[in-house]
């Protein structure tokens, strides 16, 4: 008995001293090893098939396209070092760079931009961005280096959206396990994936441009914000951009154990009013409503100051953006004046407003519903799951007010043609202009640069503004939070390109 | 006994059966359409129409159900849509995850929760009894999510040993380990990355655990057979421990079985604060996703360790009460 006794003793304190001496291991990560946050773990790693931010993070440090937009958005070169429009805009020219290999050594041509389109272009493979290509008509390789895109018919925005597809190889692209698996151009190669949890990166010594500077790279996923900024602040990861904790951020710019980077991005809030029925197929209803969202008040106190007053479709980062179009400032007065003249003068009518799940939309919906009363409107708020919601707004024109958003909004055409044209594959609210089709459906045949698209887009928003299908609610803003011993690095307001220059950043703790 | 096993095991079969149909039909009629959400917003209607054809959601729901009952029974879980990654595979990952967490909560809930409840018991009346039960009650009514954020901005944050998420080594395979190969390094990053998350929930299950330990032995306490005992001169602590928590033990056995079962799907919220990689963050992801594989795959899953764990404990009873016969 005593025997055993001193045996389980003599085990308890062995136990102890292994894990002791053990404990002196631990280390934080050291210089070589950069440590990116993530919300949400990739869906997955071909970029033929993913259509989630979380997924382009990660692939845009392992493969590349052919162009891409630096901080200020401007199209840069990158696979392609250089590109040309014929006169009449139905071919598109691309010199690639030369000396590029794959990450098993195998040389990148111009038979890989094929493949990568071709194969997206394909109806039986089911690529979910196959829309964004579908006027190119004909893929050419006129050698290694050289490839035209033939199209149907002239689109000039085409470039953007070629700046969203890295390109993938064709030697290896149709693996079983390429999704989960993949090899790219790019300046990190991966080594393994492990999800909800980690993505382990090294640098690609024989990346063809400026050589990766921290060799190993490691996404973490931390779906909740407040850990992630605790993480951050123990030192646990380095850097992070998106769902920073807004009531947070002023302590942190405050606080020089921080870096805070912003900037505007390239997505907006809005309410989607239902045109085809009821009171709301009134333009002067919709704008009486418009009246009634207090922007000013929802960006400071919902949004916490991340984010501007919405005031149109086009991100304020673009050339295209128009600010002077009619603003609806928030007054109860205007919406009333316009409601009379709608011929409600004392409102008395009742509108369902969904939303989903989301803390935010539904504490502006709460708001709305308030400021509605004022006028004699009922605002019944309805709060759907994620799924069941998009069903209703996509699907049906079950609902009077929904609010969404938009992401991504990179051109003038992306942010409008879709969401307002009348067969636009978003027009979710009914809405038809005549002018409007034809303005953007002109825009897209004209050259990007010009004075003549400016023109344009400064109509269309005016149109859209004062016809009100939407109720613009914010622009969105990227936040980017790191230590300040990470340094070449700028917040980027395209957030699936965060990470693009990572092989440029240096750490120095 | 072991009739009773085997009936037992048998009397899943028609359980889970039942467990897989309502399973999918939940997820095949609630809205949401996967193709639409896995093709994103710019998806023409025949591209979506083409997808439902690969993916057979355009069969009459019948035949879907037997199609996937069919591969279930042959261990094929199916592919996620979403992901095209085995769901047999995204599972199995994460179960050991899920249960080294359950285990681990469990067990701190119950080192603290009986030890608790006996002394309240013992004390009963004292305020050494109120104490012990106002405390109970404090950490059954703290979320666990709010628990776990607070330990993690109180505590986490200025200890280094302890990490703010995630989980790295084992606390299974690390004590396998440790005994192996005397490497205590993989224990050591498991206990560090448990402690944490497992205290979080761990708590709000003691506080349940010693209230029902006290009310159970003061109702044991209560017996003409202690008296006995007492009057016989036999120790105080040997009446307690040997002849009364014994007794007391079946309902605490019972309620850690549910609580066992109840923290696999339950932990989701604490999964999701402490960036744990288990079962319940997968089956939340893929329930916004419309996945329907994994959804299913891994609820039927979640129900055949809730069924065993439950078999499990209707058979601890035997061990601990030899009066309780199987038959």
């Amino acid at each position: 008995m005593q025997k055993r006794k001193l045996k389980r003793k003599f085990m308890f304190v062995l136990l102890v001293l292994v894990l002791v001496i053990s404990v002196s291991g631990l280390a934080a990560a050291d210089n070589d090893t950069l440590i990116i946050g993530s919300g949400a773990e990739a869906i997955g790693l071909d970029p033929r098939l993913e259509t989630d931010v979380p997924s382009f993070e990660r692939i845009n440090v392992i493969m590349e396209p052919l162009v891409k937009f630096d901080v200020d958005m401007n199209l840069m070169p990158l696979l392609a070092s250089d590109w040309e429009f014929s006169d009449n805009s139905l071919t598109l020219t691309f010199h690639l760079q030369k000396g590029v290999t794959w990450h098993d050594g195998t040389p990148f041509t111009a038979h890989d931009v094929k493949y990568t389109y071709e194969w997206v272009l394909n109806p039986d493979n089911g690529a979910s961005n196959r829309g964004l290509y579908q006027d190119i008509s004909e893929i050419e390789v006129v050698n290694d280096h050289e490839v035209k895109f033939h199209l149907a018919k002239p689109y000039s925005f085409l470039l953007n959206n070629i700046a969203r597809m890295p390109i993938t190889p064709k030697h290896d692209g149709d693996r079983s396990d390429f999704r989960q698996n993949p090899i790219g151009t790019g300046p990190y190669k991966l080594v393994s994936w492990t999800r909800d949890d980690r993505m382990i990166l090294e640098a690609n010594e024989n990346y063809w441009g400026s050589k990766p500077i921290i060799p190993n790279l490691i996404f973490r996923t931390i779906p909740e914000d407040a850990t992630r900024l605790l993480a951050l602040e123990a030192g646990e990861i380095d850097i992070y951009q998106g769902g920073v904790v807004p009531q947070e951020l002023p302590r942190l710019e405050q606080d020089s154990r921080f870096v805070v980077q912003r900037a505007a991005g390239t997505g907006y809030n809005y309410l989607g009013f239902n045109t085809r029925v009821g009171a709301l197929g009134d333009v002067l209803v919709r704008q009486a409503v418009s009246h009634l969202i207090n922007r000013e008040g929802i960006v400071t106190r919902v949004l916490n100051g991340i984010g501007t007053p919405g005031i149109g479709p086009i991100p304020t980062g673009l050339p295209w953006f128009n600010p002077n179009v009619p603003h609806y400032e928030y007054s109860v007065e205007k919406a009333k004046e316009l409601l009379a003249e709608a011929g409600y003068p004392d409102g008395g009518f009742k509108l369902r407003l969904y939303t989903n799940e989301n803390p935010t939309r539904m504490r502006i919906a709460e708001i709305l519903q308030h400021e509605a009363q004022q006028v004699g409107i009922t605002v019944e708020v309805i709060i759907e799951e994620w799924g069941a919601y998009l069903t209703r707004i996509q699907e049906t024109d079950d609902y009077d007010i929904f609010i969404l958003g938009w992401s991504g909004q990179l051109d003038p055409d992306r942010a409008m043609i879709r969401q307002f044209h009348t067969d636009g594959s978003n027009n979710y609210t009914g809405y038809s202009n005549e002018r409007l089709d034809y303005l953007l459906d002109y825009g897209r045949t004209v050259p990007p640069d010009s004075q003549e698209s400016l023109d344009i887009y400064n109509e269309a928003q005016e149109i859209v503004v004062r016809d009100v299908p939407y109720g613009f609610i914010n622009f969105s803003e990227e936040v980017g939070i790191h230590h300040p011993y990470i340094k070449n690095w700028s917040v980027h307001p395209y957030s699936a390109a965060a990470w693009q220059d990572a092989h440029r950043m240096v750490k120095d703790k | 006994m072991l009739s009773y096993i085997i009936r037992r095991l048998a009397e899943m079969v028609p359980l889970l059966v039942g467990i897989s149909i309502l399973v999918f039909l939940l997820v095949h009629l609630s809205p949401g359409d996967p193709v639409r959400m896995l093709l994103g917003e710019d998806a023409t209607e025949e591209d979506v129409a083409n997808l439902n054809r690969i993916y057979g959601f355009d069969r009459p729901l019948h035949e879907q159900y037997f199609r996937w009952a069919k591969n279930m029974l042959r261990g094929d879980f199916g592919t996620s849509i979403r992901q095209g990654v085995p769901v047999s595979q995204l599972v199995f990952q994460r179960i050991p995850a899920t249960l080294e967490l359950a285990f681990v909560s469990v067990l701190i809930a119950v080192i603290l929760g009986i030890p608790l409840g006996i002394f309240a018991a013992v004390k009963r009346g004292t305020i050494w009894d109120y104490i012990s039960m106002i405390a109970a009650l404090i950490g059954v009514s703290m979320p666990s999510f709010w628990l776990g954020l607070l330990l993690l901005s109180r505590i986490a944050l200025h200890v280094d040993f302890l990490p703010m998420f995630g989980r790295d080594g084992s606390v299974f395979g690390g004590l396998w380990i440790l005994l192996t190969k005397w490497d205590g390094s993989v224990l050591l990053d498991g206990v560090r990355h448990i402690i944490l998350p497992a205290l979080s929930i761990g708590i709000s299950m003691m506080a349940i655990i010693a209230r029902l330990t006290r009310s159970s032995l003061l109702e044991i306490l209560g017996n003409d057979y202690i008296r006995t005992a007492h009057a016989k001169g036999l120790a105080r602590y040997v009446v307690i421990f040997k002849h009364a928590l014994r007794n007391a033990l079946l309902p605490i056995i019972t309620i850690v079985g549910i609580q066992f079962g109840a923290m696999l799907g339950g932990a989701i919220v604490t999964e999701t604060v402490f960036a744990w990689p288990g079962l319940g963050r997968l089956i939340i992801n893929a329930i916004s996703q419309r996945d329907f594989p994994i959804i299913q795959g891994g609820v039927l899953m979640m129900a055949v360790i809730f069924t065993t764990v439950n078999l499990l404990v209707d058979i601890s009873y035997a061990l601990v009460n030899p009066r309780i016969r199987y038959d």
